[in-house]
């Protein structure tokens, strides 16, 4: 073992980092399965930026205490998606379209708030773009506890989480309760969300969902070989991203996402490769 | 009467009905058009029953309505003396193309996944549920292939996956919407065969079809359907010169030749709303 891998470990900051990295890109991958094949990824995406005036409003009445903000976004995240939920409900309006119409609404509501604040621009920001580093302890025990709560929940839901991402039909006459389980699943993305913001920030999150689940997809043909190998590939790259971050000073939401997107076009690159070689006639 | 489709929280006491299905004045509409009309029949356990008529003769959204995902605008269903959206023992084979065949599992895990309304939330299969899946494909012919991808099978291995699906379900009404449509004559053929050896487990079929003969040869009684009620009976009955054109209207067209009538009716073709099917 070199010393550059251990060196960083001396500081506090750099293992509570890691822990916290680890954590959000497992919850995020196994999620995100689920977002992948279903196509949800729009979801994803908006209910990340949603949550906006949930910080806002959050930072306004506890003057950014982080425990405070993650229940206030958390709680804007499960407003946005019950709402888009309620909207598309009879079909008259498309989900892509609900999701639309509350994504900007709700991201124009927390612009409109935080315009109104003076000294907002150096806190909000690290919700923005994510400040790994700066967790604090309580915030690892948080990260630890609600991490576990969503494991739980997707252990125990897999069977009615495969039928319903499979054919939600199918799920509808096995008389499960298809729509209590949809909003099970888009509360647990908003979960997975907001407990990702502070390692890659809001406009981020949505690679930590969509980029590790989709590299498994391409490797394994099993759902759960699927989930293992994506929380497999987040953690890897929430460690590669930190270290990159340490020693060559990249902000370190961004290094952890750079991770994951090269372990994805790695794999692509790799199957396209494979699959050419195995056309070629062989003479 | 959207009323009965209400969550009452409890099953009702339920009559014992030597009928699998009953409908009665059944009035259903979509997107504000009316698509069945004042629908009354009584299908007896353990029929196969062929359901024929043109596109947007609304068997689908017949479908939709027994299987309990649309509520019809008035009128009363009942399976097997239950309420659609109460009644467990209905598995719904959809056609092969609603299904998403790159998804990550296996032939048994799709079969599997018949086995959670059984189980309810929150539980895992156990050996019994296991034994029902390895029966189910046993009865459909695809033992060997419970491991494979559902990617790498044939078209007619996919739908007797979807049937074997269905038998897991432990359904005594099974729904079968164009379950030959683009198969190979070998594959139809099979998937008859494993219908027709359903009849012993007394289980009734409903099977959605644009193949007029087919639906005389195969079946026990014929629901001839354009909207409303043409005709329900055996092949002699329904399949008259009469009813045929009632349901085809223009489109239908029959032509004596030497081995006798033929009737060519619209198959194919432009696509009504309501054989878009599955709304939800």
């Amino acid at each position: 073992m070199g010393s550059w891998l251990l060196e960083p470990l001396a500081y506090e900051f750099m293992q509570r980092g890691l822990v916290v990295a680890v954590l959000v890109g497992v919850v995020c991958a196994l999620v995100g399965c689920y977002i992948v094949l279903r196509g949800m990824a729009f979801l994803g995406d908006a209910l990340s930026h949603a949550i906006l005036p949930g910080l806002a409003v959050g930072y306004m009445a506890s003057a950014g205490n982080p425990t405070s903000l993650f229940w206030w976004a958390l709680g804007a995240a499960i407003l946005s998606s019950v709402t888009i939920s309620a909207l598309s409900r009879d079909g008259r309006i498309k989900q892509d379209t609900a999701i639309g119409i509350v994504f900007a609404g709700m991201f124009a509501l927390g612009i409109a708030l935080i315009s109104t604040m003076r000294s907002y621009a150096v806190d909000l920001s690290h919700f923005l773009f994510g400040n790994v580093l700066g967790v604090t302890s309580a915030d690892v025990r948080l990260t630890a506890g609600v991490s576990l709560l969503v494991l739980l929940l997707i252990v125990a839901f897999y069977k009615e989480f495969l039928v319903l991402s499979f054919d939600a039909h199918l799920a509808k006459t096995l008389r499960l309760p298809a729509r209590w389980l949809e909003i099970l699943l888009s509360v647990l993305t908003a979960v997975a969300i907001v407990v990702s913001l502070q390692t890659v920030g809001v406009s981020l999150v949505v690679a930590l969902l969509v980029t590790p689940a989709a590299t498994a997809y391409l490797l394994t043909k099993k759902l759960r070989n699927m989930m293992v190998l994506a929380a497999a590939i987040a953690a890897a790259s929430g460690i590669v991203g930190l270290y990159t971050s340490y020693y060559f000073n990249v902000a370190s939401g961004a290094a952890i996402v750079l991770a994951c997107t090269a372990l994805f076009i790695a794999v692509w690159i790799a199957q396209k490769l494979r699959s050419s070689l195995r056309r070629q006639p062989v003479s | 009467m959207k009323s009965q489709f209400a969550k009452s929280g409890r099953i009702p006491p339920h009559p014992d009905s030597r009928f699998a299905l009953e409908l009665r004045n059944l009035n259903v509409r979509f997107n504000g058009l009316t698509v069945l009309e004042d629908l009354s029949i009584q299908v007896e356990s353990g029929l196969r029953v062929a359901v024929v008529g043109p596109n947007g003769a609304g068997k689908s959204t017949l479908f939709n309505v027994l299987a309990g995902l649309l509520a019809p605008a008035s009128g009363e269903v009942h399976i097997h003396g239950h309420l659609p959206a109460e009644y467990l023992c209905l598995a719904y084979v959809p056609q092969s193309s609603h299904v998403d065949w790159n998804f990550p599992v296996s032939v048994q895990d799709v079969v599997m996944m018949g086995r959670a309304g059984q189980l309810g939330l929150l539980r895992w299969p156990g050996s019994k549920d296991a034994a029902q899946v390895k029966q189910s494909l046993d009865q459909v012919q695809l033992s060997k292939f419970a491991r494979r991808q559902i990617s790498e099978l044939s078209g007619g291995q996919k739908q007797r996956m979807l049937l074997a699906r269905a038998l897991a379900q432990e359904a005594n009404l099974l729904l079968l919407d164009e379950p030959l449509a683009g198969l190979d004559l070998p594959s139809q053929e099979q998937i008859l065969s494993i219908l027709a050896g359903l009849k012993a487990q007394g289980i009734t079929v409903l099977f959605a079809t644009h193949d007029l003969e087919l639906a005389g040869d195969h079946f026990d009684r014929i629901l001839l359907l354009n909207r409303k009620l043409i005709a329900y009976g055996a092949q002699k009955e329904v399949l008259t010169v009469e009813n045929l054109s009632l349901a085809y209207g223009g489109h239908m067209q029959v032509v004596e030749t030497k081995e006798g009538k033929v009737w060519l009716g619209d198959i194919g073709g432009h696509h009504d709303h309501d054989e878009e099917g599955r709304h939800g």
